[in-house]
């Protein structure tokens, strides 16, 4: 979701007035508190809590074609921790979040901050059109780009012929991965330039002033001003972006026709749980890798958020 | 210990597991028909049946299936049709899965492709129609499909259509090449593949890394036994027997010395690829002639068909590619009715016929097979050859005895893995075959079939 | 993640609205022409979309992609869109206008709720359910989809319109920006001054709360609004009906029909019309609410 709200909403010194009162009227209060907040707290029950603690039950089972379902306790996550797969899996989500998430935040950043700059001709145009992809629902932008991949017939392919290059496969199993990065990309990028270009706008103006007769050079702007004031920014693109990364499902599961053999059912660890439920009848072990997954989520969420605190202190 | 339990599967199963309470399980009562004299319901509670109104809900992916349904509804007023169209192939049964796990929302009529009809056997999903009479159909319908739909005495499904397979190529390039008759056997069609790289910038065919149906029909015709399940919880897994090993290294040569290509069927690459000549033939089902006139209109005339080449000199045998039935799912309410949906479109002549004719599907029915009005076709993009009859020939040479593995969703997917990628590689087919044998036998063993090799 | 997203929004206050701080004339040829490359390759997929959409089957692989074919045969695809397998593709339009709308508007609303409660009340175990719906924030929601399913089916509300909505109801996200923007926009003394007139809390934040959480609400209404109208994992998990499907959904599917087997109908045409015509009320909708949000942001930033 979007963070430009939070960049252009100040809450320092507006640490929310509480209101406190005498006892009667407190539980009053008290109790409105809780009816603003039960609707919200009752789907999340429903829709996020019991679903988890569902999985965590299932999982602990073991359900077969002959021989019917079986306790098992913690085998299937033994079985996940020892899956070659599942290792696979993530495996490539630890290429995109090394490759594909810095690339996508890496130009986001450089966009946000040359739209910030004034120093391109038609900026407002530009910001929209970089912005767009976000509107394209990942299935259109998934079989758009599949029909543009095409060896022979399409775009890509005519391209590269056309200036006399060998077409190249992208959908070969080598390539198809950066293919699918290069989506993903596409779609995002725009996304995020938005969210640290709104952090930018949201930079108090004296702090350029006083910059500006010191006379610092544009760089020298970025550097030290605009970037250290866009560390949170960064850091909510970071998160969402690794959260993302984990999900990745539509693009592999709609290029795999394209390419049947360099997509296997484990291409992305939520792609392989599709599969495992819904193609190899393994529900249980489903749960429990997705399951796992959530863990990893969680735990590679909170590394991003600790090495940037560490830094932060290290300053 | 498992057997007495065995029925009681599918999640449904896991939901009891879960202590919670199950609506509309429906696991078959095996142990009526299995077994000793077949009951058949009386013909009057057949008239009952077919003149109460009833709803029924069939899934299926033929296009314009609905001509058939209306053709139904028309015959038995009473009974109010509704098709749904829930995707093709594995979204398909996927669906049908979810729809029977959840208890609730599963259709009474489904399409199932030939070789679907034990994954949903082994988990009782299949109403067994030998006890509405489909026993009597036997001789209805072509041997080999029979022996598809059925498993003991137990009548699984009634045939729909069915993909014997043959060569379809395209004359004007094979000439150019020097190819004057289609090749015989596999030996001079492998010259003349050699023949048309030389000559052509076309391949002779394409043979798609990912098309396990296709594949699995070449080993159909070498004779190859890859899979056999006994109805029970015993398979057997043998695809990296000596014999399908001769056959993927016959291949393996033609497509290391690129000969023949692989690119993934069924994208807009390879309908662009069949349309301007990439490839000069196609190693396919009895359903494509009619499929393949719609898919390269700009080639009309150009194509022929023929059998599939032999591994002996003097031989005559096929193999198949897909071909579907129909069945009726054991949930249903309202089994008469969906018997007979199942039956009559499939068997009424003209229906039947319809499907042949107007729809692309290949006949199993002997009636229909014989029926000059579709034998006799003589279709402009096959330069008026009748192409029909090839295939007729074809689908009488196809080898009966074909079994199927209860997970062949499992084993086709796992075919893109493990010999998709040795394809796509250029690479050991057979170590491709090897691997694919330990998925599937690995698979097995987990899923609680007792797994011969 | 608490702290961190805290200090998120506490590192970016803008104490006033920049003037423009460029002065007019200080431009850059060289950032001009790169911006201006790089936004062709946003531009590229579009642009061939938009072109394709105006090709038969034959002309959209033996044309150069970016030009358009021999004859235009736009009007013709869009009467295919609209037509084939009975029309469908309507349905799914409505679909996921009826999905997307209703989840949207729910999911803010509850979020506002929660947002103004935590931001403005202070009662037992705020900060500990706060925590909990930002941890929830990093639960994959795929992750959720298999049990969720499995739970649906139970109750027999897969293959529904529910089966969709329920879920896209709660964002968690939505909740922290809500409180965010409350704390921010309602003065605690409107909030008093209510009181001392006697109006109820409900009231007080339907007719307080609400109006000054505006531009905020637009904000968290237009990305729930993109999130349903994306979606595409949770319908194809609930989903059985074609008539049911929203776009996405058709249209993966529409384009599957291409290879199925014997029964394959080539739409491709049919499958890139029918994408370009779905992508255009959401680029509409950015284009014309973009200085809505944008002037909303800054009101935000102005009040309070």
């Amino acid at each position: 979701m979007n963070a430009q709200t939070t960049s252009s909403v100040k809450t320092k010194n507006t640490r929310p007035v509480k209101v406190r009162k005498t006892s009667r009227v407190k539980r009053r209060t008290n109790l409105s508190a809780y009816g603003f907040v039960a609707p919200f707290l009752i789907i999340f029950f429903l829709m996020l809590f019991i679903p988890l603690a569902y999985s965590g039950y299932i999982s602990l089972f073991i359900e077969r074609i002959v021989g019917g379902i079986n306790f098992v306790g913690l085998e299937n996550y033994a079985r996940a921790i020892e899956d070659p797969r599942f290792h696979e899996g993530l495996g490539r989500t630890a290429l995109i979040l090394l490759i594909q998430v810095p690339i996508m935040l890496g130009l986001a950043l450089i966009f946000a901050l040359a739209l910030d700059s004034g120093y391109a001709r038609g900026s407002n145009l530009l910001r929209l059109l970089i912005f767009m992809p976000y509107a394209v629902p990942s299935v259109v932008s998934t079989l758009m780009w599949g029909y543009m991949y095409g060896q022979n017939f399409g775009l890509v392919g005519q391209l590269a012929t056309s200036i006399g290059l060998p077409a190249p496969d992208l959908l070969s199993p080598g390539v198809i991965l950066f293919s699918i990065m290069n989506i993903v990309t596409w779609a995002f990028v725009g996304y995020n330039m938005i969210i640290m270009y709104s952090a930018l706008k949201a930079i108090p103006s004296e702090v350029y002033e006083a910059a500006e007769i010191d006379g610092a050079s544009q760089f020298r702007l970025a550097w030290s001003i605009k970037i250290p004031a866009l560390r949170p920014a960064l850091l909510l693109t970071t998160i969402f972006s690794v959260i993302g990364s984990f999900q990745i499902f539509v693009e592999p599961s709609l290029l795999s026709p394209l390419a049947p053999s360099a997509i296997g059912q484990s291409f992305t660890p939520n792609y392989y749980a599709y599969n495992l439920a819904f193609v190899n009848s393994e529900l249980n072990y489903a749960a429990a890798i997705a399951f796992s997954l959530g863990v990893v989520i969680m735990i590679v969420s909170y590394a991003v958020q600790l090495s940037t605190q560490r830094k932060r202190v290290a300053e | 210990m498992v057997k007495l339990h065995r029925k009681v599967i599918g999640s449904a199963a896991m939901f009891s597991a879960a202590g919670l309470v199950l609506a509309g399980c429906a696991a078959a009562d095996e142990d009526a028909t299995s077994g000793g004299e077949v009951e058949v319901v009386d013909q009057s509670a057949f008239e009952e049946a077919l003149s109460t109104p009833t709803e029924l809900t069939m899934w299926a992916w033929v296009p314009d299936i609905q001509n058939q349904v209306d053709m139904f509804m028309e015959e038995y007023p009473a009974i109010d049709v509704t098709v749904e169209n829930v995707g093709q192939g594995l979204d398909h049964y996927t669906a049908i899965r979810t729809a029977l796990s959840a208890g609730s929302g599963a259709p009474d009529v489904v399409q199932m492709e030939l070789q679907y009809i034990a994954s949903f056997d082994v988990t009782n999903d299949l109403l067994d129609l030998a006890a509405y009479g489909a026993g009597d159909l036997e001789d209805d319908f072509v041997p080999w499909v029979w022996n598809q739909v059925t498993a003991g005495e137990r009548v699984l499904a009634i045939p729909q259509d069915s993909g014997p397979m043959g060569n379809l190529y395209r004359q004007d390039i094979m000439e150019a090449a020097g190819v004057t008759t289609p090749p015989a056997t596999w030996e001079e069609y492998a010259e003349a593949a050699q023949a048309v790289r030389d000559n052509t910038d076309s391949y002779i065919s394409n043979l798609p890394s990912g098309q396990a149906g296709q594949w699995v029909g070449l080993l159909w015709q070498a004779g190859a036994k890859p899979f056999g399940f006994d109805g029970d919880s015993g398979v057997t897994v043998n695809v990296n027997s000596d014999r399908a090993k001769e056959v993927v290294t016959y291949w393996e040569e033609l497509i290391k010395n690129d000969l023949v290509s692989t690119d993934p069927d069924f994208t807009d690459e390879w309908y662009q690829g069949l349309n301007q000549g990439l490839y000069a033939g196609w190693l396919t089902a009895a359903w494509a002639p009619v499929f393949l006139s719609g898919a390269a209109e700009d080639t009309s005339g150009l194509w022929r068909a023929a059998p599939l080449p032999q591994w002996g000199e003097g031989e005559n045998v096929s193999g198949n590619w897909g071909g579907s039935s129909s069945a009726v799912l054991s949930a249903t309410e309202n089994p008469i009715a969906a018997y007979e949906l199942a039956r009559w479109i499939n068997m009424d002549q003209e229906p039947a016929l319809a499907f042949a004719t107007e729809q692309f599907l290949f006949p199993t029915a002997n009636s229909v097979l014989a029926d000059p009005a579709w034998l006799e076709q003589e279709p402009e993009f096959y330069g008026n050859q009748r192409v029909n009859e090839v295939f007729a020939d074809i689908s009488e040479s196809v080898d009966v005895e074909f079994q199927w593995l209860p997970y062949m969703d499992f084993a086709y997917s796992s075919f893109n893995e493990t010999m998709g990628v040795e394809i796509d590689a250029k690479g050991d087919l057979s170590a491709g075959l090897d691997a694919w044998q330990e998925a599937l036998v690995e698979y097995g063993e987990q899923q609680g079939f007792s797994v011969n090799e | 993640m608490t702290s961190q997203l805290n200090a998120s929004s506490r590192l970016q206050k803008p104490t006033r609205r920049r003037k423009p701080f460029t002065r007019e004339g200080r431009r850059s040829n060289l950032l001009t022409i790169f911006m201006w490359i790089s936004a062709v390759y946003f531009l590229l997929p579009i642009s061939w979309l938009t072109i394709a959409s105006t090709k038969d089957n034959r002309d959209l692989f033996s044309t150069f992609g970016l030009w358009f074919g021999r004859e235009n045969n736009f009007f013709n695809n869009v009467v295919d869109v609209f037509t084939v397998q009975d029309g469908v593709y309507v349905r799914w339009a409505l679909n996921t206008f009826y999905y997307a709308g209703v989840s949207a508007v729910g999911a803010t609303l509850l979020a506002a709720m929660a947002g103004y409660a935590f931001a403005r009340f202070d009662f037992p175990g705020d900060k500990i359910l706060f925590s909990i719906i930002l941890g929830a924030i990093m639960i994959p929601m795929t992750a959720l989809a298999i049990p969720t399913y499995l739970l649906f089916s139970q109750v027999g509300i897969t293959n529904t319109p529910w089966a969709v909505i329920l879920p896209s109801l709660v964002s968690p996200f939505g909740v922290l920006l809500m409180r965010v923007y409350a704390a921010d926009a309602i003065p605690s003394s409107l909030i008093e001054a209510g009181r001392v007139d006697g109006a109820s809390e409900a009231r007080i934040f339907w007719q307080v709360g609400l109006r000054l959480l505006g531009p905020g609400l637009v904000t968290v209404l237009l990305f729930n609004l993109v999130a349903t109208w994306n979606n595409y994992f949770l319908p194809l998990i609930m989903l059985r009906s074609s008539e049911l499907y929203p776009l996405t959904l058709g249209l993966a599917q529409q384009s599957a029909i291409s290879a199925a087997g014997g029964g394959a109908q080539a739409l491709f045409s049919t499958v890139i019309t029918g994408s370009f015509i779905s992508i255009v009320p959401l680029i509409v909708a950015f284009l014309l609410l973009q200085r809505y949000w944008r002037t909303g942001l800054a009101t935000g930033g102005v009040k309070a």
